[in-house]
């Protein structure tokens, strides 16, 4: 053999190494990449079956379920005339606090004079701004309880007028019976209503109804239908009379 | 360029010459470490932001519902999954398995969600981005922060397209398999 036959046979030995070392490389990084995506995946997978087996308990309507809007679930608060005044909260928005002050004895009074009805949307919206999550949520349920009670309207006076601020534990379950005997409510089922956060599922369905419906902050305010912004007082009742 | 040839021919890993070793160790240095950081501190990044949502999947569900941008039961879903799939992304980029594609679905979500927050700031909503848990409407007396939010975002944003442009980096499965 020739010394440079023997250095193409080197030259073909060390192509065919390289191609070989080259196939291995694809063959690694092609798994590599399924390995990745599988992981992905399986991630993806676990995300979805977690939330298929934590769907809501069927959702419980409360006594005194409004059908306006076709939403079939605010609740009447008072009164039965024939304009529809839907209030959009959250029990622990302190700017609802303020409504409840300010514009509320406004809708008293229209409630008196026969001219609206007064629907409320207690809702979910500041579920994270409680330790733990959640209370907004929690106090919106039980004022469903009341409303099985029919005493939702003082009720729900009672809870802005003992709002817990933002950040803290919110008005245990006790306190909130307790706010309930003040407004009259003297009645075990409310506690083991409460208790059992029978109506969380409904305020759930309810927030996100509001959601849908375009509600973006609370409190706002409809007078059959139309949203009155900045919800004052004067506003309001200028809706209601047009209406 | 300057080649070695006068150098004695000495097969290293690969079948490599040392003087292409060299010349490439000294072009490889040090991107390849900072791609690592890169790669790590993205890593890390997503498995923080999923950690914390993960334990409340509610909040999640909730935190993409305050978007408005999809029906409540689709939002809900999103919610679910993500924290999930972001625990995956950071563990894969920690690892260093399969990087340039980590680190494409990395760039993708990240782009998801600068759109997301633009188009909440541009709606004028108040909402918390939920990007590391809570989420949700904002109380009264808190300010959006879509600024720095979004700031970040495209700063995460630009490490992951750096990653994708070069995804080799030190300390990787990918180095180890290839």
């Amino acid at each position: 053999m020739t010394k440079g036959s023997n250095a193409n046979v080197s030259k073909a030995q060390r192509m065919v190494k390289q191609q070989m070392a080259a196939e291995r490389k694809r063959r690694a990084r092609i798994l590599v990449t399924v390995a990745a995506v599988a992981v992905l995946v399986v991630a993806i997978i676990v995300g979805l079956s977690v939330y298929r087996s934590s769907k809501p308990a069927a959702v419980v309507i409360p006594a005194g379920a409004s059908d306006v809007g076709g939403t079939q679930s605010g609740l009447v608060a008072a009164g039965n005339g024939p304009v529809k005044v839907e209030v959009y909260f959250d029990f622990l928005c302190p700017f609802c606090k303020q409504f409840e002050a300010t514009v509320t004895p406004t809708l008293d009074q229209l409630v008196s004079a026969g001219k609206i009805t007064l629907i409320w949307h207690p809702l979910g919206f500041l579920d994270s701004h409680s330790k733990p999550s959640g209370y907004s949520t929690h106090a919106a349920a039980s004022a469903g309880c009341a409303s099985d009670a029919a005493k939702l309207k003082a009720y729900g006076e009672g809870l802005f007028a003992a709002q817990p601020p933002e950040g803290g534990p919110g008005l245990s379950d006790d306190q909130l019976i307790d706010i309930a005997g003040n407004a009259g409510i003297i009645n075990p089922a409310f506690a083991s209503c409460v208790r059992d956060a029978k109506y969380a599922p409904w305020v759930t369905q309810l927030t996100n109804q509001a959601v849908q419906r375009g509600v973006t902050a609370t409190p706002t305010v409809l007078v059959n239908g139309k949203v009155v912004q900045p919800p004052t007082a004067e506003a309001v009742t200028a809706a209601v009379n047009a209406a | 360029m300057p080649t070695f040839r006068h150098l004695p021919e000495r097969r290293g890993r690969d079948g490599e010459t040392e003087s292409v070793a060299l010349t490439r160790w000294i072009e490889g240095w040090p991107w390849p470490w900072i791609g690592t950081v890169a790669r790590v501190a993205l890593g890390v990044v997503w498995i923080i932001a999923g950690a914390l949502k993960v334990g409340d999947l509610a909040a999640s569900g909730r935190a993409v519902v305050a978007y408005r941008l999809f029906p409540p039961s689709v939002a809900n879903t999103i919610g679910s999954v993500l924290p999930f799939l972001e625990i995956a992304l950071g563990l894969l980029l920690i690892l260093g398995l399969a990087t340039r594609l980590s680190a494409i679905v990395s760039a993708v979500l990240l782009v998801a969600y600068i759109i997301g927050i633009a188009s909440v700031w541009a709606r004028g909503l108040r909402i918390d981005c939920g990007c590391f848990g809570s989420g949700g409407d904002l109380a009264a007396n808190a300010h959006p922060t879509y600024f720095s939010e979004t700031i970040r975002d495209i700063g995460l944003l630009v490490v992951a397209v750096y990653l994708v442009v070069r995804p080799r980096t030190r300390l990787s499965l990918d180095a180890l398999l290839a």
